[in-house]
C-alpha cells in the first residue's frame, strides 16, 4: 500500500509559509516605496539645516536634527493664522455637510432614491475651475470676498457628497424593522430618525466627518481662487511659500509636515471607527 | 380591548395584487392566527393592520373606526417582530420604556409598567443590559415586554417564535398562551406553523395567495375544512386525497369510483356546501391518516404496497403507493409490525371521517368522527 501523495514534513510547510510572507513583504515595499520615500524625504528635509538639503551624496538622516525650520515657519510667516483659517474652513464645511448630509443620506437610503445620489455626485465630477469664475463674480457682488465664507461654502462641494454617500451606505444596512418598531412605539418619522437611526449610524457619521474633513483640508483650488492675503488656507500658503521664498526647502517641508499631521492623526483614528459596529444584537444573527 | 374589522381589504404593489379582498371580523379579546404557506400575504396583511403598509382598497376598522389613513404611531397597537427589532443602543429598560416616553407618560407610571412587565416576563435581572448581551429567548421576551407595557388595544405578532430553537419555541408558545389568558387583549398572530396556529388560536384564518380560504375555530378547520387546500394544510401528516368520479349520490350516501380502481360507498354523509353532489362529476376523496384502517389484502377498497414505515414509539406512520402513482399515509396508534414491501388492504368506507371535494376543490359532503 502506497499513499496517494506523500505527506510533506512540518518543516517544509514552515519554510513555505516563511517564503510566502517574505514575498508578500517584498511586494508591499515595492508598491509603497514611492509614497514612503517622499514622506521620509519631507520629514528629513524639515529636520535638516539648509546646507544639508542639497548636499551630494544626499544626507538621508540628519546627523544633528533641528527644529529650526518649524521655528522659522511660525516666526517669519503667519502660518498659525493659516492653520486657523484651514481649521475654520474645513471644520465649518464639515459641520454644515453633516447637518445637511446626514438627513439627506437617510432620506435617500430610505426612499431608495439612488438617482438623487448620482445627481449629488455630478457636482463633484464637474471640474471645480469651470464654475469658480462665475462663483467669484457672485461672491464679489455679495461682498464676501476677503472673508473665509466663499472658501467654506465652496468646500461644501467636497464635503457634502462624501457625507451623503457614506451615510447612504450606513443607513441602508440598518434593518428597516428597527424604524418600524419605533413608528409602532409612537415615533414620528423625525423621531425615529433622531432616536433610533441616528445613534446607530454614529460610526458612519464619524467616518463621513473625518473623510470630508481630510478632503477639504487638502483642497487647494478653491482656496487659491478665493483666498486673500489673510484668508489663505494651508495648502495655498504652502504654494505661496514655494513662489516667494524660492528654494527654502526646510520651511517648506516643515509646512508640509504641519499640513499633514492632522490628516495623519485623523486617518489613524478613522481606522478604529470603521471597524466598530453598533447594530449587534438588535435583530437576529446580527 | 378592541375589535378589528377588515372589509374587502386589498393590497397591490404596482401592478401586482398581493391581497385580493379579505373580510374578517375579530372580536374583543380574541386570539386570531393568520396561517398559510410562504408568500400567501399573511405578513403583508398584518403590516397593513399595523399601519406599516398602506391599504390599496377596502377598509380597516379598529373599534368600528376607520384607520386606513392613520399612521402606525396613531393606531394604538403593539407589534412583535420576527427579528425582535430591539433597539440595540438602548438597555432593556430603555427598550421597554421608549414607547411610553414617546407619549409623555408620567415617569412613575412608566416605572410601574416596566417593573410589572419585567416581573411577568422574568426580565428583572437583565434590565440594565443591552440586547446584544441577551440570549434569543431573552430577546424574544424583551420584544414581547415592549408590546405589553404599551397596554395596546391589539397585539400583533409576526412569526415571533420562528427564530427560536424547537424546545424554546414550545415553551414560549405556552407562555404566549398564558399571557393572552392573563391580559385578555385582542391578539393577531402570524405564523406558517400549523401547530402554533392550532394550539394558540381561538380562530384561525387560513390564507392562500392573498385570499382567506377559511376563518374558523381550530377544530372546525380540522373537522370541516371548507376546501381541499384547508384540508391539506391543517393536519400533519396531511390529509390523503384520491381522485375519482361520483358514481351515485343520494341524500346521505355516495359512491365514488376511485381512479386507482375500486369503489368506495360511503354512508352517513352530510352536505358541506350549498351545492348538491351530482352523479358523474369528478370528485376528490379526502381522508386523514388517522382515520384510515388497514385490513388484509383484498378486504378493503384498495390494496397498497408499503414504501416506508416510521415508528415513533407511541404511533406509527405507514407510507404506501397505490396504482398510478397515488400514495397514501396511514397513522396507526402504537407500534406496528408492518414492513416495507408488504402489501396491505385499505378500508375507506369503514373510516370514521370522510371528505368529498368537487372538481374545484370545494367541500361537497363529509362524515366526521
Amino acid at each position: 500500500m502506497t499513499p496517494a501523495s506523500s505527506p510533506r514534513s512540518a518543516g517544509y510547510w514552515r519554510l513555505r509559509r516563511w517564503i510566502d510572507n517574505l514575498a508578500f513583504a517584498a511586494v508591499l515595499v515595492v508598491l509603497l516605496a514611492p509614497v514612503l520615500f517622499v514622506f521620509f524625504w519631507v520629514v528629513s528635509l524639515s529636520l535638516k539645516f539648509d546646507i544639508d538639503n542639497t548636499a551630494y551624496p544626499p544626507i538621508f538622516v540628519p546627523p544633528t536634527p533641528t527644529l529650526d525650520n518649524f521655528r522659522r515657519l511660525f516666526a517669519d510667516t503667519p502660518f498659525a493664522l493659516y492653520f486657523w483659517n484651514s481649521l475654520l474652513v474645513s471644520g465649518g464645511a464639515t459641520l454644515a455637510a453633516l447637518l445637511l448630509g446626514v438627513p439627506a443620506g437617510y432620506g435617500i437610503a430610505k426612499s431608495k432614491a439612488h438617482g438623487l445620489a448620482v445627481l449629488m455626485l455630478i457636482s463633484r465630477m464637474t471640474p471645480g475651475l469651470s464654475y469658480l469664475i462665475p462663483l467669484f463674480t457672485l461672491f464679489q457682488i455679495l461682498g464676501l470676498l476677503g472673508t473665509l465664507w466663499p472658501i467654506a461654502i465652496t468646500h461644501l462641494v467636497i464635503t457634502l457628497p462624501i457625507v451623503v454617500y457614506v451615510m447612504i451606505g450606513y443607513f441602508e444596512t440598518l434593518p428597516p424593522e428597527l424604524e418600524e418598531a419605533a413608528r409602532i412605539d409612537g415615533c414620528s418619522v423625525w423621531q425615529a430618525f433622531r432616536y433610533v437611526a441616528l445613534p446607530l449610524a454614529r460610526p458612519g457619521i464619524v467616518v463621513g466627518a473625518i473623510l470630508s474633513f481630510i478632503y477639504s483640508w487638502n483642497n487647494f483650488v478653491f482656496g487659491a481662487v478665493f483666498a486673500g492675503r489673510t484668508t489663505r488656507t494651508m495648502p495655498v500658503a504652502v504654494y505661496n511659500m514655494l513662489t516667494f521664498e524660492q528654494f527654502a526647502w526646510g520651511p517648506l517641508a516643515a509646512a508640509a509636515i504641519v499640513v499633514m499631521l492632522p490628516v495623519l492623526f485623523l486617518t489613524v483614528l478613522i481606522q478604529r471607527e470603521i471597524v466598530g459596529g453598533l447594530t449587534a444584537g438588535g435583530v437576529k444573527g446580527a | 380591548m378592541a375589535t378589528l374589522e377588515l372589509s374587502s381589504v386589498r393590497k397591490s404593489f404596482g401592478a401586482t395584487n398581493v391581497i385580493h379582498g379579505i373580510d374578517l371580523a375579530i372580536a374583543h379579546g380574541e386570539f386570531c392566527v393568520f396561517v398559510g404557506p410562504s408568500g400567501c400575504g399573511k405578513s403583508t396583511l398584518l403590516r397593513m393592520i399595523a399601519g406599516l403598509e398602506s391599504v390599496s382598497g377596502g377598509e380597516v376598522r379598529i373599534d368600528g373606526k376607520r384607520v386606513n389613513e392613520l399612521g402606525a404611531s396613531e393606531r394604538g397597537l403593539a407589534m412583535v417582530f420576527q427579528s425582535y427589532a430591539l433597539y440595540p443602543h438602548m438597555s432593556v429598560r430603555k427598550n421597554l420604556s421608549f414607547g411610553l416616553e414617546n407619549v409623555r407618560m408620567p415617569q412613575a407610571e412608566i416605572d410601574r409598567r416596566v417593573a410589572e412587565a419585567a416581573r411577568m416576563l422574568r426580565l428583572e435581572p437583565y434590565l440594565e443590559r443591552r440586547p446584544g448581551a441577551l440570549s434569543g429567548g431573552q430577546r424574544q421576551r424583551v420584544a414581547i415586554g415592549r408590546a405589553v407595557v404599551r397596554e395596546p388595544k391589539i397585539f400583533l405578532f409576526d412569526e415571533p417564535l420562528s427564530n427560536l430553537d424547537a424546545e424554546l419555541r414550545v415553551r414560549m408558545r405556552a407562555e404566549l398562551g398564558a399571557l393572552h389568558e392573563r391580559i385578555g387583549n385582542t391578539m393577531i398572530y402570524v405564523t406558517h406553523d400549523q401547530v402554533e396556529a392550532m394550539t394558540l388560536a381561538d380562530r384561525i384564518a387560513v390564507l392562500r395567495d392573498g385570499r382567506c380560504e377559511q376563518f374558523a375555530a381550530p377544530l372546525e378547520l380540522y373537522n370541516a375544512p371548507a376546501n381541499e387546500f384547508v384540508a391539506g394544510f391543517i393536519g400533519s401528516p396531511r390529509m390523503n386525497f384520491l381522485k375519482g368520479t361520483l358514481a351515485a349520490a343520494g341524500a346521505g350516501d355516495a359512491s365514488v369510483a376511485l381512479a386507482v380502481g375500486g369503489e368506495v360507498h360511503a354512508t352517513g354523509l352530510t352536505a358541506a356546501g350549498a351545492k348538491r353532489p351530482t352523479a358523474g362529476e369528478p370528485v376528490t376523496l379526502g381522508v386523514r391518516p388517522e382515520h384510515l384502517q388497514l385490513v388484509a389484502p383484498g378486504a378493503g377498497q384498495a390494496d397498497m404496497k408499503v414504501d416506508l414505515t416510521e415508528q415513533l414509539g407511541g404511533e406509527s406512520y405507514i407510507y404506501g403507493s397505490l396504482a398510478e402513482g397515488a400514495t397514501l399515509v396511514v397513522r396507526l396508534a402504537g407500534q406496528t409490525r408492518i414492513e416495507r414491501g408488504q402489501s396491505v388492504g385499505v378500508d375507506f368506507a369503514g373510516s370514521s371521517s370522510l371528505h368529498l371535494f368537487d372538481g374545484e376543490g370545494k367541500a361537497l359532503a363529509r362524515r366526521t368522527a
